[in-house]
C-alpha cells in the first residue's frame, strides 16, 4: 500500500496537540494552491488597461464625471459579492460557475437556461472585447508610425475608422483569437502570460511617466505633439463652445458606477478553480480580497496621476470634442479622443519601447482576455453538451492539439456575427451592454447564494455547531445572498435608468438581449421534448437530486 | 437513409446501466449511488473504482467530549453525539477513529501500524457498504464494483466474499447484450499508488482479458483510467513537489491518462468505456465508434457524479446522460 502520513493541527482547546488527520499516499490529492497563486489567478483575469476604455465611456457619456466614487463603489460591490461567492464555493467546492450554481440550487431548468445564457453572453463579450482592439487599432498604427518614423504606418490608421473597417477588423482579432485556440492548453497559457506581462508592464511604465511629469511640462507637450503651443487651452475652450460641460457631480458619478463595475469582472475569477486551492474559502477571501485592494489602489493612483497633469477639465474636454465635434477636434490635436491614458503617455515619452508597449497595450489586452474567455467559454459549452442540451460533438476534443476545435469553431461563427451587428447594426453601447450582462451574472450569483440556505441547507457544512449557531450562520449567507443581489439589481437599476446611455433600448438590443436569455430554455425545451418523443433518457434526470435515505 | 434512421429510433433498450466512480470513502455517495438504481431504473449499477478514503480522523474523547478536527476546524462535541461527528467527519470521505492520545502519538511514529489501520477501516467500510446493498436494492438490480488504483487488494476478499456484489476485475462479466470487462489499475502515477504498472504491463492485461471475448460480441471497457488525451483525463500539471503548475494565470492542465487505454479502445472498438480516476475531466468523448464517458467525481460534497447508459438487444448503444445526484 502507499504510504500514509500525518497532518499536523493546531490541537486548539482539546488539551491533546499534534496530529488531527492522517492521510494516505493516494492520486489526485491536489489542493494546494495558495493565496499568492489564488491572488495571481484573480489579477491575471482582469484587463488592467480597460480601465482606461471605461474612463473614457464614463467621460463621454455623462456629463461632470469623475472616477472615484465609481470606482471605490463598485469595488464595494465586489467585496459584498465576494462573500456571496465565497458561501457559494463553500457549498459547491468544484464549482462550475453561475450554471452549477442556480442548477443545483435553484433548479436545473433554471440552471439550464442560465448556462446557455452565459455561453452566449461569453461569446458576446468575445467579439465586443475583438471590437475594443479594432477600434484601438488606428491609436496602434499611429503610435508604431511615430517608433518607426513611418507616416504610411501613422496614415493608415486613418483609414480603418469606418464601421465596415471596425467590424472587419473585430473579425480579424477574433480569427487571431480562434487561430492561437487551436494550439495546445499549455501554449495556449504561455501566450496569455506574456499577453497580460506586456500590458502590466505598459500600465505600469505609464504611471512612471505621469509621475515624473508636471502639469506644465504636459500641457506644453500636448501642444508641440498637436503642433501648436495653445493646443491644450483650444481643446478645453472648443469643447466648451460646442456645449460640454465641466466640473463634477455626485448624480454623473453614480450614473458611472456600471461602467467600473465591468473595470473589476474577473477579479473573483479564482472561485472557478476552486477545487485546486487549499482551504477553498479562506484562500478564496484573502486572494479576492488582496486583488480588489490591489486594484483600488491601482486604479485610484493612476486617475488621480491623470487629473492632476492632464487636468480633468482638460480629459472631459477631449473625450466629449471627439465625439460631438470630430472634424473641430481633428483641428486642434491629431491624438485619437479615444486613447485616453495610454494616448497622454505616448506623446508624454520620446522612448520607442514605452511608444510600443502604449501603442499595443490594449489590443493585446484584448487578445489575452479573449484568449481566457475561450477557454471558459468553451467549457461552458462542454457543459451543455455533457447534459445533452448541445450535440456531443460540440465537446470533441483534437486528436492532435487537445484542443476543443468543435466548440472553438462554433464561439468562432457567433463571434463574428455579433462582431458585424456591434460595429454595423448599432446594437447600443456595447461597453453598457457588457456591463448589462455582467450585472446580470452578478445577479445570477446573488440570487444562488440567497437560495443557498433557504433551498439546500443541508449543502452548508458548519461542523460542530449547535443548532441556534447552526441558523445563525445559515441567516448571514441569507443576509450576504441577499445585498449582492440588491447590489446587482441597483447596477441594473442604473443601466435601465440611463438606458439613454446604457444599451439604448432599441429594437435590436432589446432583441438581442431577448435572444441571449431566451437560448436557454428553448433549447432547454426543444432537446427535452425530442427525447420524450423518442422515448428516449428524460433530460430533466441530469440533475435529480438523489435521495442518500 | 430516413429508414435506417427509423429503423435506429426503433431499438429497445435492453439494458440500463448506471456508472459512478471515485467515491474514495464518501458514505453519503454510496447511499445515493443505491438509490440512483431506482431514480434512473437501472439494471446494473456499476462503481468503477476508487471507493477508499483518502483520510482518516482521529477523534479524541476527554471529559465526556469528543474533539477532532474537520475541514480543519477543530470540533467539540458531547461523547453522545458521536454519530452526528462521524458523519461530518464522513463528508469528506475520511474515516473517525476513535483513539486515545497515545494511539495518535503511536500512528504518527509507527507508518505500518497506521497503514494496518487504514487498511482495516477500508474493509470495514467496505463491507458494512456491501451489507447495505443488500439490504436497500432490488433483488433484480445487479451491482457490480470494481477497484480502481487507490483501493487497496485487501478490500478485493471483502467484494469477492459478498453474495450480493460482483467483483469481476480482470475478467469478463455477461451482462446480457453486452459483455464488460474491468481492469482498475493505471500507469505509474506520481503518488505510487496500490495498483500501478507500465503502460506495456497495462495493454498485455487488457489484451489477456479481450481475446478471450468472443468474436463479434459486444462489450464495454469499464477501464479506470480514462485514454490519453482524449479531453476525459486533464488534470493540473504538477511539479516535483506535487504542487499545480500556474501559467498564465492559471493551473497549468495536461493529460495524464493511458496510451495503452486509449490504444485498446481504437483496436477493440468498444460500445461504451467506462472511465474514471480524473475527478476533474467529467465528460464524454467519441473514439471511433466508442462513446467513452468519465462522470467525474465531487464526492467530498456529498454530490453523486454518474452516468446512464442505454443499450440496445443487438448490444449498441443507444443514449446516455450524465447526472449529478
Amino acid at each position: 500500500m502507499a504510504s500514509s502520513e500525518a497532518v499536523k493541527g493546531p490541537g486548539r482547546g482539546t488539551g491533546v496537540e499534534s496530529t488531527r488527520l492522517f492521510v494516505r499516499q493516494t492520486s489526485g490529492l491536489v489542493r494546494e494552491l495558495g493565496i499568492p497563486a489564488a491572488t495571481g489567478i484573480s489579477l491575471a483575469s482582469v484587463a488592467v488597461v480597460n480601465t482606461f476604455i471605461n474612463f473614457n465611456a464614463g467621460l463621454t457619456d455623462f456629463a461632470k464625471s469623475d472616477m472615484y466614487l465609481p470606482l471605490v463603489a463598485a469595488a464595494v460591490i465586489w467585496l459584498v459579492a465576494m462573500f456571496a461567492y465565497r458561501y457559494l464555493l463553500r457549498a459547491v467546492p468544484r464549482a462550475g460557475g453561475e450554471y452549477v450554481y442556480l442548477s443545483r440550487i435553484v433548479s436545473p431548468a433554471i440552471g439550464a437556461m442560465a448556462g446557455l445564457g452565459i455561453a452566449v453572453v461569453f461569446t458576446y463579450v468575445l467579439s465586443t472585447n475583438a471590437h475594443f482592439a479594432a477600434q484601438f487599432t488606428p491609436f496602434m498604427l499611429t503610435g508604431l508610425g511615430l517608433v518607426f518614423h513611418s507616416t504610411a504606418i501613422a496614415n493608415a490608421g486613418n483609414h480603418l475608422t469606418s464601421n465596415w473597417a471596425i467590424a472587419w477588423l473585430s473579425v480579424v482579432v477574433m480569427l487571431i483569437v480562434a487561430a492561437l485556440g487551436l494550439f495546445r492548453v499549455k501554449i495556449v497559457a504561455r501566450i496569455i502570460f506574456w499577453l497580460i506581462v506586456l500590458q502590466v508592464v505598459a500600465f505600469l511604465v505609464l504611471i512612471g511617466i505621469l509621475a515624473g511629469t508636471s502639469h506644465s511640462t504636459f500641457v506644453s507637450t500636448f501642444g508641440s505633439y498637436s503642433g501648436h503651443p495653445a493646443a491644450y487651452q483650444s481643446m478645453i475652450s472648443v469643447a466648451h463652445a460646442n456645449g460640454v460641460l465641466f466640473g463634477t457631480s455626485i448624480a454623473s458619478a453614480i450614473a458611472i458606477i456600471p461602467f467600473m463595475v465591468l473595470n473589476y469582472n474577473g477579479v473573483l475569477y479564482s472561485y472557478y478553480v476552486g477545487g485546486e486551492l487549499r482551504r477553498p474559502g479562506r484562500t478564496y477571501l484573502y486572494a479576492s480580497t488582496i486583488s480588489i485592494v490591489l486594484l483600488v489602489i491601482l486604479w485610484v493612483g493612476v486617475w488621480a496621476l491623470l487629473r492632476d497633469r492632464a487636468g480633468l477639465t482638460f480629459m472631459q474636454a477631449q473625450a466629449n470634442l471627439g465625439v460631438i465635434n470630430p472634424t473641430a477636434y481633428g483641428k486642434i490635436t491629431s491624438l485619437g479622443s479615444v486613447s485616453g491614458g495610454l494616448g497622454y503617455g505616448m506623446i508624454l515619452t520620446s522612448n520607442p519601447i514605452a511608444r510600443i508597449l502604449f501603442a499595443t497595450a490594449v489590443p493585446l489586452a484584448e487578445i489575452a482576455v479573449n484568449l481566457a474567455f475561450l477557454t471558459v467559454t468553451t467549457r461552458v459549452l462542454f457543459a451543455q453538451a455533457f447534459d445533452r442540451l448541445l450535440p456531443v460533438g460540440v465537446a470533441k476534443v483534437g486528436d492532435r492539439n487537445h484542443a476543443p476545435n468543435v466548440a472553438i469553431g462554433v464561439v468562432l461563427v457567433i463571434g463574428i456575427a455579433f462582431c458585424f451587428l456591434t460595429s454595423l447594426v448599432a446594437l447600443g453601447s456595447i461597453v453598457a451592454l457588457q456591463s448589462l450582462f455582467f450585472a446580470l451574472i452578478l445577479l445570477a450569483g446573488g440570487v444562488a447564494a440567497l437560495f443557498l440556505p433557504l433551498r439546500r441547507p443541508e449543502l452548508i457544512d458548519t461542523p460542530g455547531a449547535e443548532e441556534g449557531a447552526r441558523k445563525a450562520f445559515l441567516r448571514k449567507v441569507a443576509w450576504v445572498g441577499g445585498a449582492t443581489t440588491v447590489l446587482a439589481l441597483f447596477t441594473v437599476y442604473l443601466l435601465v435608468a440611463h438606458s439613454s446611455v446604457y444599451g439604448k433600448f432599441s429594437w435590436e438590443s432589446i432583441l438581442t438581449l431577448v435572444i441571449v436569455l431566451g437560448a436557454g430554455p428553448v433549447i432547454y425545451a426543444v432537446a427535452r421534448s425530442v427525447r420524450r418523443q423518442r422515448d428516449s433518457l428524460d433530460l430533466s434526470m441530469a440533475m435529480h437530486e438523489l435521495p442518500p435515505e | 437513409m430516413l429508414g435506417s434512421r427509423r429503423k435506429r429510433e426503433k431499438k429497445a433498450r435492453a439494458l440500463r446501466i448506471y456508472f459512478a466512480t471515485d467515491l474514495h470513502g464518501s458514505d453519503t455517495c454510496f447511499r445515493k449511488f443505491l438509490a440512483a438504481a431506482k431514480v434512473y431504473q437501472a439494471d446494473v449499477i456499476i462503481l468503477g473504482g476508487d471507493f477508499a478514503g483518502k483520510g482518516l480522523v482521529p477523534v479524541l474523547g476527554q471529559d465526556g467530549m469528543l474533539s477532532a478536527q474537520i475541514h480543519g476546524e477543530n470540533v467539540t462535541v458531547p461523547a453522545a453525539e458521536w454519530d452526528r461527528l462521524a458523519s461530518e467527519v464522513n463528508r469528506a470521505g475520511f474515516y473517525p477513529v476513535r483513539m486515545e492520545a497515545d494511539e495518535v502519538a503511536r500512528l504518527n511514529d509507527d507508518p505500518d501500524a497506521l497503514d494496518r489501520l487504514f487498511r482495516q477501516e477500508i474493509s470495514a467500510r467496505m463491507q458494512a457498504w456491501c451489507d447495505l446493498a443488500a439490504e436497500r436494492l432490488d433483488p433484480a438490480v445487479r451491482c457490480i464494483i470494481t477497484p480502481g488504483n487507490d483501493d487497496p487488494v485487501d478490500a478485493d476478499a471483502v467484494l469477492a466474499a459478498h453474495p450480493r456484489v460482483e467483483c469481476p476485475e480482470l475478467e469478463l462479466c455477461d451482462l446480457g447484450p453486452v459483455t464488460m470487462a474491468s481492469l482498475g489499475v493505471v500507469p505509474t502515477t506520481p503518488w505510487n499508488t496500490e495498483r500501478e504498472c507500465t503502460e506495456d504491463e497495462l495493454g498485455k492485461q487488457i489484451s489477456e482479458m479481450m481475446d478471450q471475448l468472443p468474436e463479434g460480441r459486444s462489450c464495454i471497457l469499464n477501464l479506470h483510467c480514462p485514454p490519453y488525451a482524449s479531453g476525459l483525463d486533464d488534470a493540473p500539471e504538477l511539479d516535483a513537489t506535487l504542487k499545480p503548475v500556474i501559467r498564465g494565470g492559471r493551473p497549468s492542465i495536461v493529460p495524464v491518462g493511458s496510451h495503452a487505454v486509449r490504444e485498446a479502445i481504437g483496436r477493440y472498438q468498444p460500445v461504451v468505456g467506462l472511465h474514471g480516476h480524473i475527478h476533474e475531466s467529467r465528460g464524454a468523448q467519441k473514439i471511433g465508434r466508442t462513446l467513452c464517458v468519465n462522470p467525474g467525481s465531487d464526492y467530498s460534497s456529498g454530490v453523486l457524479r454518474g452516468a446512464v447508459v442505454d443499450i440496445a438487444e443487438d448490444g449498441t448503444c443507444l443514449d446516455f446522460l450524465l447526472t449529478t445526484g
